[in-house]
Protein backbone atom coordinates (compact mmCIF):
# COMPACT_ATOMS: atom_id res chain seq x y z
CA UNK A 1 0.00 0.00 0.00
CA UNK A 2 2.61 2.14 1.12
CA UNK A 3 4.71 0.86 -1.69
CA UNK A 4 3.13 2.78 -4.20
CA UNK A 5 3.30 6.32 -3.27
CA UNK A 6 7.13 6.09 -2.03
CA UNK A 7 7.89 8.34 0.59
CA UNK A 8 4.11 9.70 1.50
CA UNK A 9 4.44 8.44 5.02
CA UNK A 10 7.68 10.70 5.72
CA UNK A 11 6.16 13.47 4.21
CA UNK A 12 3.49 13.04 5.40
CA UNK A 13 5.25 13.65 8.77
CA UNK A 14 7.53 16.44 7.80
CA UNK A 15 4.15 18.62 7.01
CA UNK A 16 2.41 17.92 9.93
CA UNK A 17 5.43 20.34 11.55
CA UNK A 18 4.09 22.80 9.97
CA UNK A 19 0.58 22.35 9.91
CA UNK A 20 -2.54 20.52 10.08
CA UNK A 21 -4.15 21.15 6.42
CA UNK A 22 -1.41 19.90 4.09
CA UNK A 23 -1.26 16.49 6.04
CA UNK A 24 -5.37 16.40 5.78
CA UNK A 25 -4.88 17.20 2.03
CA UNK A 26 -2.53 14.22 2.20
CA UNK A 27 -4.78 11.92 3.53
CA UNK A 28 -7.32 12.86 1.15
CA UNK A 29 -5.19 12.03 -1.72
CA UNK A 30 -4.37 8.85 -0.20
CA UNK A 31 -8.32 7.87 0.57
CA UNK A 32 -8.55 8.50 -3.32
CA UNK A 33 -5.79 6.76 -4.07
CA UNK A 34 -7.20 3.77 -1.97
CA UNK A 35 -10.30 3.75 -3.31
CA UNK A 36 -9.05 4.45 -7.78
CA UNK A 37 -7.04 1.44 -7.44
CA UNK A 38 -9.36 -1.14 -8.09
CA UNK A 39 -11.02 1.04 -10.88
CA UNK A 40 -7.28 1.24 -12.64
CA UNK A 41 -7.71 -1.72 -14.59
CA UNK A 42 -11.05 -1.31 -16.02
CA UNK A 43 -9.63 2.58 -17.20
CA UNK A 44 -7.00 0.75 -19.35
CA UNK A 45 -9.33 -1.19 -20.63
CA UNK A 46 -11.89 1.53 -21.86
CA UNK A 47 -8.74 3.57 -23.22
CA UNK A 48 -7.41 0.86 -25.51
CA UNK A 49 -11.07 -0.13 -26.53
CA UNK A 50 -11.12 3.58 -27.07
CA UNK A 51 -8.52 3.53 -29.13
CA UNK A 52 -9.22 0.70 -30.83
CA UNK A 53 -12.55 2.03 -31.97
CA UNK A 54 -10.95 5.62 -32.74
CA UNK A 55 -8.31 4.48 -35.21
CA UNK A 56 -10.88 1.85 -36.91
CA UNK A 57 -9.29 -1.37 -35.48
CA UNK A 58 -12.20 -3.02 -35.03
CA UNK A 59 -15.46 -2.47 -36.75
CA UNK A 60 -18.38 -0.15 -34.89
CA UNK A 61 -20.83 -3.08 -35.90
CA UNK A 62 -18.65 -5.29 -33.75
CA UNK A 63 -17.48 -3.41 -31.01
CA UNK A 64 -19.09 0.12 -30.83
CA UNK A 65 -16.68 2.41 -29.55
CA UNK A 66 -17.33 3.82 -25.71
CA UNK A 67 -18.61 6.77 -26.54
CA UNK A 68 -21.17 5.16 -27.94
CA UNK A 69 -21.94 3.16 -24.90
CA UNK A 70 -22.28 5.79 -22.94
CA UNK A 71 -24.02 8.29 -25.19
CA UNK A 72 -27.04 4.52 -25.37
CA UNK A 73 -26.42 4.55 -21.47
CA UNK A 74 -27.69 8.21 -21.21
CA UNK A 75 -30.53 7.82 -24.14
CA UNK A 76 -31.65 4.70 -22.04
CA UNK A 77 -31.76 6.50 -18.68
CA UNK A 78 -32.99 9.14 -19.77
CA UNK A 79 -35.77 7.69 -22.15
CA UNK A 80 -36.71 5.58 -18.54
CA UNK A 81 -35.77 2.03 -20.00
CA UNK A 82 -33.13 1.82 -17.39
CA UNK A 83 -35.03 2.47 -14.76
CA UNK A 84 -38.31 0.64 -15.56
CA UNK A 85 -36.47 -2.67 -16.31
CA UNK A 86 -33.91 -2.45 -13.38
CA UNK A 87 -36.69 -1.77 -11.08
CA UNK A 88 -38.87 -4.54 -11.97
CA UNK A 89 -35.91 -6.95 -11.83
CA UNK A 90 -34.59 -5.64 -8.24
CA UNK A 91 -38.15 -6.18 -6.95
CA UNK A 92 -38.31 -9.63 -8.57
CA UNK A 93 -34.91 -10.34 -6.95
CA UNK A 94 -35.88 -8.92 -3.50
CA UNK A 95 -38.80 -11.30 -3.43
CA UNK A 96 -37.04 -14.23 -4.70
CA UNK A 97 -33.94 -13.56 -2.23
CA UNK A 98 -36.52 -13.37 0.86
CA UNK A 99 -38.50 -16.42 -0.08
CA UNK A 100 -35.67 -18.74 -1.18
CA UNK A 101 -33.37 -17.51 1.98
CA UNK A 102 -35.97 -17.67 4.23
CA UNK A 103 -36.22 -21.01 3.21
CA UNK A 104 -33.01 -22.03 2.54
CA UNK A 105 -32.15 -20.74 6.22
CA UNK A 106 -35.26 -22.69 7.63
CA UNK A 107 -34.23 -26.05 5.69
CA UNK A 108 -30.08 -25.22 6.69
CA UNK A 109 -30.88 -25.02 10.42
CA UNK A 110 -32.97 -28.05 10.19
CA UNK A 111 -30.49 -29.97 8.62
CA UNK A 112 -27.69 -28.98 10.26
CA UNK A 113 -29.85 -29.63 13.82
CA UNK A 114 -31.31 -32.96 12.89
CA UNK A 115 -29.20 -35.97 11.50
CA UNK A 116 -32.40 -37.37 9.93
CA UNK A 117 -33.50 -34.69 7.51
CA UNK A 118 -29.83 -34.24 6.70
CA UNK A 119 -29.67 -37.82 6.04
CA UNK A 120 -33.41 -37.90 4.20
CA UNK A 121 -32.80 -34.91 1.66
CA UNK A 122 -28.93 -34.04 2.34
CA UNK A 123 -27.51 -35.85 -0.70
CA UNK A 124 -30.79 -34.97 -2.98
CA UNK A 125 -30.13 -31.44 -2.15
CA UNK A 126 -26.22 -31.73 -2.81
CA UNK A 127 -27.14 -33.52 -5.73
CA UNK A 128 -29.82 -30.90 -7.41
CA UNK A 129 -27.75 -27.94 -6.09
CA UNK A 130 -25.04 -29.61 -9.33
CA UNK A 131 -27.51 -28.53 -11.97
CA UNK A 132 -27.74 -25.60 -13.30
CA UNK A 133 -31.05 -23.44 -12.50
CA UNK A 134 -30.36 -22.62 -16.38
CA UNK A 135 -31.22 -26.37 -17.26
CA UNK A 136 -34.21 -25.88 -14.93
CA UNK A 137 -36.04 -23.70 -17.28
CA UNK A 138 -37.81 -25.84 -19.69
CA UNK A 139 -38.69 -28.00 -17.33
CA UNK A 140 -40.75 -25.47 -15.16
CA UNK A 141 -41.87 -23.64 -17.90
CA UNK A 142 -44.22 -26.64 -18.47
CA UNK A 143 -45.39 -26.36 -14.27
CA UNK A 144 -45.66 -22.61 -13.95
CA UNK A 145 -45.99 -21.23 -17.19
CA UNK A 146 -43.75 -18.04 -17.98
CA UNK A 147 -45.20 -15.87 -15.80
CA UNK A 148 -43.52 -14.33 -12.19
CA UNK A 149 -44.02 -17.63 -11.01
CA UNK A 150 -41.75 -19.61 -12.99
CA UNK A 151 -39.10 -16.49 -12.26
CA UNK A 152 -39.79 -16.83 -8.86
CA UNK A 153 -39.27 -20.51 -8.72
CA UNK A 154 -36.08 -20.55 -10.37
CA UNK A 155 -34.46 -17.86 -8.00
CA UNK A 156 -35.54 -19.61 -4.98
CA UNK A 157 -34.05 -22.63 -6.25
CA UNK A 158 -31.20 -20.58 -6.68
CA UNK A 159 -30.41 -19.67 -3.83
CA UNK A 160 -32.35 -21.88 -1.73
CA UNK A 161 -29.73 -24.45 -1.77
CA UNK A 162 -26.63 -22.86 -1.45
CA UNK A 163 -27.83 -21.25 1.57
CA UNK A 164 -29.16 -24.67 3.04
CA UNK A 165 -26.18 -26.55 2.13
CA UNK A 166 -23.21 -23.82 3.91
CA UNK A 167 -26.02 -23.25 7.00
CA UNK A 168 -26.33 -26.57 7.78
CA UNK A 169 -22.37 -27.24 7.72
CA UNK A 170 -21.88 -24.03 9.78
CA UNK A 171 -24.47 -25.43 12.53
CA UNK A 172 -22.64 -28.84 12.19
CA UNK A 173 -19.07 -27.85 12.38
CA UNK A 174 -19.12 -25.80 15.71
CA UNK A 175 -16.00 -27.33 17.05
CA UNK A 176 -16.93 -30.11 19.77
CA UNK A 177 -14.85 -28.00 22.19
CA UNK A 178 -17.38 -25.26 22.46
CA UNK A 179 -20.13 -27.75 23.02
CA UNK A 180 -18.09 -28.92 25.85
CA UNK A 181 -17.95 -25.63 27.40
CA UNK A 182 -21.66 -25.16 26.89
CA UNK A 183 -22.36 -28.97 28.94
CA UNK A 184 -19.90 -27.85 31.64
CA UNK A 185 -21.51 -24.87 32.17
CA UNK A 186 -24.51 -26.54 31.97
CA UNK A 187 -25.89 -24.45 29.26
CA UNK A 188 -30.22 -24.91 28.84
CA UNK A 189 -30.79 -25.77 25.01
CA UNK A 190 -32.29 -22.32 24.18
CA UNK A 191 -28.81 -20.43 25.48
CA UNK A 192 -26.71 -23.23 23.83
CA UNK A 193 -28.48 -22.14 20.82
CA UNK A 194 -28.46 -18.46 21.03
CA UNK A 195 -24.93 -18.34 22.48
CA UNK A 196 -22.48 -20.39 20.92
CA UNK A 197 -24.37 -22.95 17.88
CA UNK A 198 -25.87 -19.57 16.11
CA UNK A 199 -23.04 -17.37 16.61
CA UNK A 200 -20.17 -20.05 15.23
CA UNK A 201 -22.64 -20.86 12.20
CA UNK A 202 -22.76 -17.19 11.24
CA UNK A 203 -20.08 -16.67 8.74
CA UNK A 204 -21.05 -19.61 7.05
CA UNK A 205 -24.50 -18.40 7.14
CA UNK A 206 -23.36 -15.23 5.52
CA UNK A 207 -21.03 -17.07 2.93
CA UNK A 208 -24.00 -19.29 2.12
CA UNK A 209 -26.48 -15.54 1.99
CA UNK A 210 -24.03 -14.61 0.13
CA UNK A 211 -23.55 -16.97 -2.84
CA UNK A 212 -27.42 -16.95 -2.52
CA UNK A 213 -28.25 -13.60 -3.58
CA UNK A 214 -25.51 -13.62 -6.65
CA UNK A 215 -27.04 -17.08 -8.19
CA UNK A 216 -30.39 -15.18 -7.52
CA UNK A 217 -29.17 -12.24 -9.52
CA UNK A 218 -27.58 -14.40 -12.25
CA UNK A 219 -30.32 -16.83 -12.65
CA UNK A 220 -32.82 -13.88 -12.85
CA UNK A 221 -30.88 -12.55 -15.65
CA UNK A 222 -30.99 -15.58 -17.75
CA UNK A 223 -34.45 -16.08 -16.84
CA UNK A 224 -35.52 -12.94 -17.89
CA UNK A 225 -33.48 -12.96 -21.39
CA UNK A 226 -35.24 -16.86 -21.98
CA UNK A 227 -38.76 -16.00 -20.76
CA UNK A 228 -39.76 -12.19 -20.14
CA UNK A 229 -41.21 -8.65 -21.51
CA UNK A 230 -39.51 -6.64 -19.27
CA UNK A 231 -36.61 -6.45 -16.86
CA UNK A 232 -32.85 -6.09 -17.27
CA UNK A 233 -32.35 -9.45 -19.20
CA UNK A 234 -35.19 -9.13 -21.49
CA UNK A 235 -33.64 -5.66 -22.20
CA UNK A 236 -30.55 -7.31 -23.39
CA UNK A 237 -31.98 -10.07 -24.88
CA UNK A 238 -34.16 -7.54 -26.98
CA UNK A 239 -30.87 -5.52 -27.96
CA UNK A 240 -29.64 -8.49 -29.11
CA UNK A 241 -32.93 -9.12 -31.47
CA UNK A 242 -32.44 -5.76 -33.26
CA UNK A 243 -28.67 -5.89 -33.72
CA UNK A 244 -27.87 -2.96 -31.32
CA UNK A 245 -24.46 -4.49 -29.68
CA UNK A 246 -24.39 -0.73 -27.61
CA UNK A 247 -27.46 -1.91 -25.61
CA UNK A 248 -26.30 -5.24 -24.71
CA UNK A 249 -23.09 -3.82 -23.67
CA UNK A 250 -24.20 -1.24 -21.56
CA UNK A 251 -27.33 -3.61 -19.82
CA UNK A 252 -24.09 -6.16 -19.48
CA UNK A 253 -22.06 -3.73 -17.55
CA UNK A 254 -25.52 -2.89 -15.50
CA UNK A 255 -26.09 -5.85 -14.41
CA UNK A 256 -22.01 -6.76 -13.32
CA UNK A 257 -22.36 -3.35 -11.17
CA UNK A 258 -25.44 -4.29 -9.27
CA UNK A 259 -24.58 -7.93 -8.62
CA UNK A 260 -21.32 -6.42 -7.22
CA UNK A 261 -23.49 -4.19 -5.33
CA UNK A 262 -25.56 -6.27 -3.60
CA UNK A 263 -22.73 -8.86 -2.74
CA UNK A 264 -20.98 -5.46 -1.40
CA UNK A 265 -23.85 -4.30 0.70
CA UNK A 266 -23.84 -7.93 2.24
CA UNK A 267 -20.38 -7.88 2.60
CA UNK A 268 -20.51 -4.72 4.44
CA UNK A 269 -23.20 -6.11 6.71
CA UNK A 270 -21.41 -9.27 7.10
CA UNK A 271 -18.55 -7.08 8.37
CA UNK A 272 -21.09 -5.24 10.51
CA UNK A 273 -22.06 -8.92 12.13
CA UNK A 274 -18.97 -10.73 12.37
CA UNK A 275 -16.71 -7.61 14.65
CA UNK A 276 -15.45 -10.33 16.32
CA UNK A 277 -13.45 -11.98 13.45
CA UNK A 278 -11.27 -8.38 13.11
CA UNK A 279 -10.78 -6.41 9.88
CA UNK A 280 -8.47 -8.96 8.49
CA UNK A 281 -11.53 -11.53 7.57
CA UNK A 282 -13.72 -9.33 6.06
CA UNK B 1 -39.41 -15.88 38.89
CA UNK B 2 -37.88 -13.10 40.04
CA UNK B 3 -41.86 -11.74 40.44
CA UNK B 4 -42.83 -14.11 42.73
CA UNK B 5 -39.78 -13.29 45.49
CA UNK B 6 -41.09 -10.76 48.36
CA UNK B 7 -39.42 -7.92 48.53
CA UNK B 8 -38.40 -8.50 52.22
CA UNK B 9 -36.53 -11.45 50.81
CA UNK B 10 -34.68 -9.56 48.27
CA UNK B 11 -33.32 -7.22 50.62
CA UNK B 12 -32.16 -10.05 53.01
CA UNK B 13 -30.72 -11.63 50.03
CA UNK B 14 -28.53 -8.38 49.35
CA UNK B 15 -27.60 -7.01 52.76
CA UNK B 16 -26.35 -10.81 53.06
CA UNK B 17 -24.07 -10.37 50.00
CA UNK B 18 -23.16 -7.00 51.02
CA UNK B 19 -21.64 -8.67 54.23
CA UNK B 20 -20.18 -11.30 52.04
CA UNK B 21 -18.30 -8.55 49.64
CA UNK B 22 -17.25 -6.79 52.75
CA UNK B 23 -15.74 -10.10 54.40
CA UNK B 24 -14.30 -10.97 51.41
CA UNK B 25 -12.18 -7.65 50.67
CA UNK B 26 -11.32 -7.50 54.05
CA UNK B 27 -9.20 -10.94 53.65
CA UNK B 28 -5.71 -9.92 54.36
CA UNK B 29 -5.05 -11.60 51.40
CA UNK B 30 -6.82 -9.90 48.58
CA UNK B 31 -4.48 -7.24 48.53
CA UNK B 32 -1.03 -8.74 47.87
CA UNK B 33 -0.17 -12.06 46.20
CA UNK B 34 2.55 -13.31 47.85
CA UNK B 35 0.78 -13.83 51.70
CA UNK B 36 2.50 -17.18 53.18
CA UNK B 37 -1.57 -18.37 53.13
CA UNK B 38 -0.31 -22.55 53.49
CA UNK B 39 1.17 -21.26 56.96
CA UNK B 40 -2.04 -19.92 57.74
CA UNK B 41 -4.08 -22.55 57.17
CA UNK B 42 -2.89 -26.17 56.56
CA UNK B 43 -5.20 -28.27 54.36
CA UNK B 44 -6.09 -30.46 56.69
CA UNK B 45 -7.81 -28.15 59.60
CA UNK B 46 -11.19 -27.49 59.08
CA UNK B 47 -11.94 -24.26 58.45
CA UNK B 48 -14.94 -21.51 57.28
CA UNK B 49 -14.76 -23.67 54.07
CA UNK B 50 -14.84 -26.99 55.32
CA UNK B 51 -17.48 -29.61 53.80
CA UNK B 52 -17.34 -27.20 50.45
CA UNK B 53 -15.41 -29.42 47.93
CA UNK B 54 -14.33 -32.34 49.47
CA UNK B 55 -13.79 -34.95 46.92
CA UNK B 56 -13.22 -38.53 47.04
CA UNK B 57 -12.36 -40.76 44.26
CA UNK B 58 -13.01 -44.69 45.28
CA UNK B 59 -11.52 -47.75 42.99
CA UNK B 60 -12.26 -45.19 39.74
CA UNK B 61 -11.44 -47.45 36.69
CA UNK B 62 -11.82 -46.47 33.47
CA UNK B 63 -11.74 -48.40 30.00
CA UNK B 64 -11.98 -47.37 26.49
CA UNK B 65 -12.99 -49.58 23.44
CA UNK B 66 -10.43 -49.39 20.73
CA UNK B 67 -11.10 -51.10 17.62
CA UNK B 68 -12.90 -54.15 19.36
CA UNK B 69 -9.89 -53.85 22.27
CA UNK B 70 -10.83 -53.03 25.65
CA UNK B 71 -8.56 -50.24 26.62
CA UNK B 72 -7.51 -49.57 30.34
CA UNK B 73 -7.04 -46.08 31.25
CA UNK B 74 -7.12 -45.80 34.64
CA UNK B 75 -7.00 -48.40 37.05
CA UNK B 76 -8.58 -47.83 41.10
CA UNK B 77 -7.66 -44.32 41.12
CA UNK B 78 -7.91 -44.11 45.45
CA UNK B 79 -7.74 -40.22 46.04
CA UNK B 80 -9.43 -37.92 49.14
CA UNK B 81 -8.95 -34.26 48.42
CA UNK B 82 -9.71 -31.99 51.61
CA UNK B 83 -11.75 -28.56 51.31
CA UNK B 84 -9.84 -25.53 50.57
CA UNK B 85 -6.94 -27.65 49.23
CA UNK B 86 -4.25 -27.53 46.06
CA UNK B 87 -3.81 -31.11 44.16
CA UNK B 88 -1.44 -31.63 41.31
CA UNK B 89 -1.42 -34.39 39.12
CA UNK B 90 1.68 -35.59 37.09
CA UNK B 91 2.31 -38.14 34.97
CA UNK B 92 3.72 -38.70 31.77
CA UNK B 93 1.27 -38.12 29.07
CA UNK B 94 -0.90 -40.82 28.23
CA UNK B 95 -1.48 -41.71 31.76
CA UNK B 96 -5.29 -40.56 32.16
CA UNK B 97 -4.38 -37.14 33.61
CA UNK B 98 -7.01 -35.88 31.89
CA UNK B 99 -8.98 -38.36 31.98
CA UNK B 100 -9.38 -38.12 35.84
CA UNK B 101 -11.11 -34.30 35.16
CA UNK B 102 -13.00 -35.25 32.16
CA UNK B 103 -14.87 -37.90 34.76
CA UNK B 104 -15.08 -35.50 37.66
CA UNK B 105 -16.30 -32.72 35.78
CA UNK B 106 -19.46 -35.09 34.52
CA UNK B 107 -17.83 -34.69 30.31
CA UNK B 108 -17.00 -38.65 30.55
CA UNK B 109 -19.79 -40.54 32.52
CA UNK B 110 -18.94 -44.09 32.00
CA UNK B 111 -16.60 -45.61 34.69
CA UNK B 112 -16.45 -47.53 37.44
CA UNK B 113 -16.09 -46.68 40.96
CA UNK B 114 -17.01 -43.80 43.02
CA UNK B 115 -16.39 -40.37 42.62
CA UNK B 116 -18.17 -38.18 45.54
CA UNK B 117 -17.99 -34.33 46.07
CA UNK B 118 -19.03 -33.43 49.52
CA UNK B 119 -20.01 -37.33 49.68
CA UNK B 120 -22.54 -37.03 47.24
CA UNK B 121 -21.98 -39.11 43.77
CA UNK B 122 -21.36 -36.49 41.09
CA UNK B 123 -23.62 -36.29 38.26
CA UNK B 124 -24.03 -34.66 34.82
CA UNK B 125 -21.87 -31.55 34.56
CA UNK B 126 -22.90 -28.50 36.79
CA UNK B 127 -21.89 -25.57 37.95
CA UNK B 128 -20.01 -26.58 41.22
CA UNK B 129 -17.55 -28.26 39.46
CA UNK B 130 -15.81 -25.47 37.23
CA UNK B 131 -12.79 -26.52 34.74
CA UNK B 132 -10.37 -25.16 32.86
CA UNK B 133 -8.89 -26.21 29.66
CA UNK B 134 -5.66 -26.33 28.34
CA UNK B 135 -7.23 -23.97 24.84
CA UNK B 136 -8.89 -21.28 26.92
CA UNK B 137 -11.91 -22.36 24.63
CA UNK B 138 -13.61 -18.81 24.79
CA UNK B 139 -16.33 -18.44 22.36
CA UNK B 140 -14.83 -15.61 19.61
CA UNK B 141 -17.66 -14.12 19.27
CA UNK B 142 -18.64 -12.98 22.79
CA UNK B 143 -16.57 -10.48 24.79
CA UNK B 144 -14.35 -10.93 28.10
CA UNK B 145 -17.42 -10.15 30.20
CA UNK B 146 -19.94 -12.17 28.08
CA UNK B 147 -17.88 -15.06 28.00
CA UNK B 148 -17.33 -15.04 31.64
CA UNK B 149 -21.25 -14.30 32.07
CA UNK B 150 -21.75 -17.47 29.90
CA UNK B 151 -21.02 -19.27 33.09
CA UNK B 152 -23.65 -17.14 35.08
CA UNK B 153 -26.81 -18.35 32.57
CA UNK B 154 -27.54 -21.09 34.24
CA UNK B 155 -27.92 -20.00 37.67
CA UNK B 156 -31.46 -18.12 38.34
CA UNK B 157 -29.59 -15.23 39.82
CA UNK B 158 -30.51 -11.79 38.98
CA UNK B 159 -29.02 -9.33 36.20
CA UNK B 160 -27.53 -7.37 38.64
CA UNK B 161 -26.14 -9.84 40.13
CA UNK B 162 -24.74 -11.68 37.02
CA UNK B 163 -23.36 -7.79 36.38
CA UNK B 164 -21.41 -7.61 39.81
CA UNK B 165 -19.76 -11.04 39.70
CA UNK B 166 -18.92 -10.84 36.72
CA UNK B 167 -17.36 -7.30 37.54
CA UNK B 168 -15.74 -8.90 40.44
CA UNK B 169 -14.35 -11.86 38.93
CA UNK B 170 -12.74 -9.46 35.96
CA UNK B 171 -11.12 -7.60 38.59
CA UNK B 172 -9.86 -10.75 40.66
CA UNK B 173 -7.86 -12.34 37.00
CA UNK B 174 -6.95 -8.46 36.95
CA UNK B 175 -8.27 -7.97 33.54
CA UNK B 176 -10.48 -4.50 34.30
CA UNK B 177 -10.45 -2.16 31.61
CA UNK B 178 -10.30 -5.27 29.12
CA UNK B 179 -14.25 -6.16 29.71
CA UNK B 180 -15.70 -5.27 26.24
CA UNK B 181 -12.61 -6.93 23.98
CA UNK B 182 -12.80 -9.95 21.92
CA UNK B 183 -10.31 -12.94 22.48
CA UNK B 184 -8.62 -12.44 19.56
CA UNK B 185 -7.48 -8.87 21.17
CA UNK B 186 -6.45 -10.62 24.01
CA UNK B 187 -2.84 -12.36 24.07
CA UNK B 188 -2.74 -16.06 25.43
CA UNK B 189 -2.26 -15.39 29.03
CA UNK B 190 -4.84 -12.97 29.38
CA UNK B 191 -7.33 -15.37 27.46
CA UNK B 192 -6.10 -18.42 30.24
CA UNK B 193 -7.20 -15.26 32.65
CA UNK B 194 -10.53 -14.89 31.36
CA UNK B 195 -10.95 -18.70 31.53
CA UNK B 196 -10.78 -18.91 35.12
CA UNK B 197 -12.65 -16.11 35.51
CA UNK B 198 -15.37 -18.15 33.90
CA UNK B 199 -14.17 -21.18 35.83
CA UNK B 200 -14.46 -19.16 39.15
CA UNK B 201 -17.58 -16.95 38.38
CA UNK B 202 -20.23 -19.19 39.33
CA UNK B 203 -18.66 -20.13 42.75
CA UNK B 204 -18.13 -23.63 42.17
CA UNK B 205 -16.78 -26.16 44.89
CA UNK B 206 -14.22 -26.87 43.03
CA UNK B 207 -11.96 -25.67 40.24
CA UNK B 208 -10.24 -28.75 37.60
CA UNK B 209 -7.18 -27.35 35.64
CA UNK B 210 -6.42 -29.20 32.60
CA UNK B 211 -3.09 -27.75 31.75
CA UNK B 212 -4.38 -24.61 31.99
CA UNK B 213 -0.36 -22.86 31.63
CA UNK B 214 0.77 -25.85 29.30
CA UNK B 215 0.42 -23.50 25.97
CA UNK B 216 1.80 -20.10 27.69
CA UNK B 217 5.22 -19.08 27.12
CA UNK B 218 8.02 -19.42 30.39
CA UNK B 219 7.61 -15.80 31.84
CA UNK B 220 3.65 -15.95 31.33
CA UNK B 221 3.68 -19.11 33.10
CA UNK B 222 5.62 -18.09 36.00
CA UNK B 223 3.11 -15.17 36.42
CA UNK B 224 0.41 -17.21 36.23
CA UNK B 225 1.47 -19.45 38.56
CA UNK B 226 1.60 -16.64 41.26
CA UNK B 227 -1.84 -15.42 40.09
CA UNK B 228 -3.28 -18.80 40.43
CA UNK B 229 -1.95 -19.21 44.19
CA UNK B 230 -3.44 -15.37 45.01
CA UNK B 231 -7.02 -16.58 43.61
CA UNK B 232 -7.16 -20.01 45.37
CA UNK B 233 -5.86 -18.29 48.74
CA UNK B 234 -8.38 -15.82 47.96
CA UNK B 235 -11.37 -17.87 47.09
CA UNK B 236 -10.72 -20.57 49.08
CA UNK B 237 -12.30 -23.71 47.10
CA UNK B 238 -10.38 -26.65 46.29
CA UNK B 239 -8.14 -26.84 42.85
CA UNK B 240 -7.23 -29.97 41.14
CA UNK B 241 -4.95 -29.55 38.05
CA UNK B 242 -3.04 -31.56 35.82
CA UNK B 243 0.38 -30.47 34.74
CA UNK B 244 3.22 -32.19 33.13
CA UNK B 245 5.65 -29.70 35.31
CA UNK B 246 6.96 -31.19 38.17
CA UNK B 247 8.19 -27.65 39.23
CA UNK B 248 5.17 -26.24 38.69
CA UNK B 249 2.81 -28.69 40.74
CA UNK B 250 5.84 -28.37 43.66
CA UNK B 251 5.19 -24.82 43.76
CA UNK B 252 1.59 -24.75 43.54
CA UNK B 253 0.22 -27.33 45.34
CA UNK B 254 -0.42 -28.82 48.65
CA UNK B 255 0.26 -32.34 47.42
CA UNK B 256 1.42 -33.87 44.21
CA UNK B 257 -0.44 -36.91 43.14
CA UNK B 258 2.32 -38.85 40.80
CA UNK B 259 0.28 -41.49 38.17
CA UNK B 260 1.89 -44.06 36.60
CA UNK B 261 0.80 -44.34 32.50
CA UNK B 262 -0.86 -47.54 30.99
CA UNK B 263 -3.25 -48.20 32.83
CA UNK B 264 -3.19 -44.45 35.00
CA UNK B 265 -2.62 -45.66 38.67
CA UNK B 266 -1.75 -43.39 41.24
CA UNK B 267 1.80 -43.77 42.01
CA UNK B 268 2.96 -41.83 44.90
CA UNK B 269 1.32 -39.16 46.90
CA UNK B 270 4.12 -36.35 48.02
CA UNK B 271 2.87 -33.62 49.94
CA UNK B 272 4.52 -30.33 50.05
CA UNK B 273 4.80 -29.07 53.27
CA UNK B 274 6.49 -25.59 52.69
CA UNK B 275 4.99 -22.32 53.52
CA UNK B 276 3.82 -19.78 50.19
CA UNK B 277 5.16 -18.30 48.49
CA UNK B 278 7.62 -21.02 47.99
CA UNK B 279 11.32 -20.74 47.33
CA UNK B 280 12.40 -22.71 43.67
CA UNK B 281 15.98 -22.68 45.05
CA UNK B 282 14.94 -23.92 48.56
CA UNK B 283 16.86 -27.61 49.10
CA UNK B 284 13.44 -28.49 50.61
CA UNK B 285 11.41 -27.28 47.29
CA UNK B 286 14.05 -29.01 45.39
CA UNK B 287 13.89 -32.57 47.73
CA UNK B 288 10.35 -32.35 46.57
CA UNK B 289 11.11 -31.78 42.99
CA UNK B 290 13.48 -34.33 42.74
CA UNK B 291 10.87 -37.10 45.01
CA UNK B 292 8.50 -36.48 42.00
CA UNK B 293 10.68 -36.74 39.08
CA UNK B 294 12.27 -39.38 39.94
CA UNK B 295 9.04 -41.17 41.01
CA UNK B 296 8.43 -40.20 37.16
CA UNK B 297 11.42 -41.84 35.45
CA UNK B 298 11.17 -44.96 37.59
Amino acid sequence: MSMSIPGTASTAQGLSRTGQAPVTVLRFAQRIWRFSRPLMFPAAIVLVWSAASAYGWVSPKILPSPVTIAETFWDMLAGGDISANLGISLIRVAKGFVVGGSLGLALGVAMGFSRTVEIWIGPLFRTVSQVPSLVWIPLLMQLFGIDEMLKLVIMVKACLIPIAITSSEGIRNIPGQYLEVAQVLALSRRSRIVNIILPGALPSIFNGLRQGLSHVWVSLVIVEMMVSAEGIGYLMSWGRLIFQLDVVIVCMILVGVIGFSLDFGLQRLEARCLRWRGTGAS
Amino acid sequence: MSLSVPASWTARVSAYSNVMAGWLSATPDSASGSSPRAALRPPSEPTATSGRGALQLRRVNKRYEVDGKSLDVLQGIDLVVEPGEFICLVGASGCGKSTILRLIVGLDSDHDGEILLDDRPIGPPGLERGIVFQEHRLMPWLTVEQNIALSLEATGRSAAERARLVREHVDLVGLTGFERAFPRQLSGGMAQRVAIARGLVSQPKILLLDEPLGALDSLTRLYLQQELLRIWSRERITMVMVTHDVEEAAFLSDRIVVLSPRPGRVRRIIPVDLPHPRDRGDPRFIAIRQAALGELSR
